[in-house]
């Protein structure tokens, strides 16, 4: 549980650092803290993917953040009529990596599953490879929609520490793994932080002070 | 899973292809201000905007680069015509957010809907 709270606070508080009472209204900051949410989820996915799996719950916490990040997506897609021009042709370039990132994620999570890891990867070690360069091109291409997307990470020092943080969860697997067998939340857990680091994110960008 | 992922990822295909069924109405992207290729109605009130410096937007008061209605060069001139949605965008958003930051009435930047559906205003 302190992993993953550690987790969500780098990723929250980092869009506290400049212009924290900056908001768009409840409905964008409510649907992009539901985005954060989730990408706060796949960095503690990958934080916690040591040699010492619990597979089984890192398995079921996929599934509550790939749902989380369909939420992102739906949020926005339902509740706003001009979001779907924003992933037609023509459409920005972190909007198009936001969807890939998407898409990866809900490729990574089926695919890990038997037997359709069967069909794809010919031995486990081949499968642990592919799913963790998935993994990484995953937490790259959201790390590229919400940072040049630039609705919350206005400065230069919220980008580089963004990309920081991303890196490190990332390519930190040798210091990771030294901590340990990290225990792998619940999606209660998982559900409960994601409300209140939301809320938090949403009520103060929203509340006038 | 797969098959639960693959009809979500399906009916997202449609809401981007017909629309949102629940977010009311839906701007209609058409050839507008004399554009070749069809953009989003935008809307902009003057009169919502009268304590700006004019040319805050209207670059073409000093700098000589142009004349007429902002979209005469926005939307036809091809060498900016693909900078459109940037441009504007950096210019709306980054005004409104710069205000926010600062402390003063401006209104935050808001979601697509509130600048995209078509006004009549002056």
């Amino acid at each position: 549980m302190k992993s993953l709270l550690a987790t969500f606070a780098a990723v929250f508080l980092i869009t506290f650092l400049a212009a924290p009472t900056m908001g768009a209204g409840w409905f964008w900051d409510t649907g992009n803290a539901i985005g954060f949410a989730a990408f706060g989820g796949l960095l503690y996915l990958t934080v916690t993917s040591n040699r010492r799996l619990d597979v089984r719950a890192h398995q079921v916490l996929g599934y509550g953040v790939l749902f989380v990040a369909v939420a992102h997506a739906f949020w926005f897609l339902l509740g706003d009529a001009v979001v779907p021009e924003f992933l037609k042709p023509g459409a920005p370039d972190y909007m198009w990596l936001g969807l890939v990132s998407l898409l990866l994620l809900g490729i990574l999570i089926t695919v890990a599953l038997v037997p359709d890891r069967m069909r794809v990867h010919k031995d486990y070690p081949a499968f642990k490879y592919w799913h963790r360069v998935v993994a990484i091109a995953t937490v790259a291409t959201a790390t590229y929609h919400i940072v040049v997307s630039n609705f919350y990470l206005g400065t230069w020092y919220q980008a580089f520490l963004f990309v920081l943080i991303t890196l490190a969860a990332s390519f930190g697997r040798a210091y990771w793994i030294k901590l340990g067998q990290l225990p792998i939340a619940t999606n209660l857990a998982y559900g409960l932080a994601s409300i209140a680091f939301g809320a938090l994110f949403v009520v103060t960008r929203n509340l006038p002070l | 899973m797969k098959i639960v992922f693959g009809i979500v990822v399906f009916i997202g295909a449609l809401i981007v292809v017909f629309g949102s069924p629940i977010a009311g109405e839906i701007p209609v992207k058409e050839n507008r201000y004399g554009s070749t290729e069809p953009i989003l109605p935008m809307s902009f009130a003057h009169t919502d905007h009268a304590q700006q410096n004019c040319i805050d937007c209207h670059h073409n008061y000093v700098d000589g680069t142009g004349g007429g209605l902002c979209m005469t060069c926005h939307v036809t001139d091809p060498k900016i015509r693909p900078l459109l949605e940037k441009q504007y965008h950096d210019l709306c958003r980054g005004c409104h957010a710069e205000k926010a930051a600062e402390g003063i009435e401006g209104g935050p930047p808001r979601e697509c809907m509130a600048c995209h559906l078509g006004d009549d205003l002056p």
